[in-house]
């Protein structure tokens, strides 16, 4: 097909997705609208791990970013019952210098990193390494000390939202 | 887990996703098609028997919903620790069960500070 | 080795989805838009990390990632809680309204 694997077509109507959607975020004027849009970034995000040979990443990643964190911030949105006409605009040259600045990031990122070199990513052979299997050595070998943190990380995050979160206690 | 394992073999995943889509976005646009369709102003609002609907279908809801959901995803996202061991139960043996439980002691001690704060309950 | 990918595409789709995020976050007022431009802004980086981790075969990029998800996951829980109880003081979560610090 016109020169190219399978592989770089999915590569590129994935990546094709992700921006769009990632624009649509930003752009549209509807909160719950741009969340829906997250969640279809993200599916194509977990589209791209599954390339990369993430097998376990991708599964996780949606039922942690599109089953979770995503279900919880259309909560928070609807908890506070806004919509398209509530939504609190920033002025245009605020917005037309916001893309500008990002515009001046893209560039100047592109220009630092196109000089890299082109590494091809074995896409075929030593795939195991998404696997759970895999994984879990790693985290429960050199990764030990951060994996407890993290459960640390966790209580913290615990304890501060219900502080916060919970009214006054009678 | 000894077969090789490629993108590819997850084609037929994609396939299914690709159809199942395909069905529900076909049969919209034939149901959308093929439906007669009558756009009068009292066919367009929602039923509401005899008065008129009033206001957005939204409605703001209550916080305690909230805090059921944050904590969800705190415990879920202790999941993705789990698995890994999980599957390595047997090669960690001992040290990955102290390892998991110690982690999972600090997150109990999270689970009773919100049984204490009673953060769960529903009615106050 | 034709039928790959090279990193500098992957590198490319990630700074691209990093400053679609950082845009975001300058040009909307709504912080829960925000806090979602900042969630875009961490899963470009994870693509990245995932992206080298498979070009060196190994596992330890991937690992990170799962810490980065946890973070992640405890950021939006308080960062939330902190947002609905700002809602439930102030009646709004205009971040240009919530000056207060600056008077």
């Amino acid at each position: 097909m016109l020169g190219y694997t399978i592989t770089q077509w999915l590569f590129g109507i994935l990546s094709f997705l992700a921006i769009m959607f990632a624009l649509m975020v930003v752009f549209t004027r509807n909160p719950i609208n741009s969340v829906l849009y997250l969640v279809l970034t993200f599916f194509c995000i977990a589209g791209h791990y599954l390339l990369l040979n993430a097998q376990f990443l991708a599964v996780v990643h949606i039922v942690v970013y599109a089953g979770a964190i995503m279900v919880l911030f259309l909560f928070v949105i609807m908890l506070m019952n806004l919509n398209q006409d509530t939504e609190p605009q920033k002025t245009v040259i605020s917005k037309v210098v916001a893309a500008i600045a990002g515009g001046l990031l893209l560039f100047v990122m592109v220009g630092a990193l196109r000089g890299s070199e082109q590494l091809q990513i074995k896409q075929y052979g030593h795939s195991d390494i998404g696997l759970v299997k895999n994984l879990g050595n790693v985290l429960f070998h050199d990764f030990l000390f951060p994996f407890e943190i993290a459960s640390v990380l966790l209580l913290a995050a615990m304890v501060g939202a219900i502080m916060i979160g919970k009214k006054e206690i009678k | 887990m000894n077969a090789t394992n490629t993108p590819m073999d997850y084609l037929p995943i994609v396939m299914m996703f690709l159809v199942a889509f395909g069905f529900v976005a076909t049969t919209m646009f034939l149901t959308h098609k093929l439906g007669p369709k009558r756009k009068t102003k009292i066919k367009l609002e929602s039923f509401e028997c005899g008065i008129h609907s009033e206001g957005n279908a939204r409605l703001p809801f209550s916080v305690k919903y909230f805090l059921v959901a944050i904590l969800f995803v705190l415990f879920d996202v202790e999941v993705i620790f789990m698995y890994p061991w999980a599957v390595n139960f047997k090669d960690l043996g001992l040290p990955g069960i102290i390892e998991v439980f110690s982690f999972i002691i600090l997150l109990l001690v999270g689970f009773y500070y919100l049984l204490a704060k009673k953060a769960l309950r529903w009615e106050d | 080795m034709l039928n790959g990918i090279s990193i500098n595409m992957y590198i490319m789709l990630s700074a691209v989805l990093f400053i679609i995020g950082a845009v975001g976050v300058m040009a909307r007022r709504n912080s829960i838009i925000l806090f979602m431009c900042i969630e875009l802004m961490l899963n470009a980086v994870n693509l990245l990390l995932v992206a080298f981790s498979t070009l060196h075969v190994d596992a330890k990029g991937q690992v990170f990632v799962f810490f980065v998800m946890a973070v992640a996951a405890a950021e939006v829980a308080v960062g939330l809680a902190i947002l609905s109880m700002i809602y439930r003081n102030m009646k709004t979560i205009d971040i240009d309204e919530l000056s207060k610090l600056k008077h």
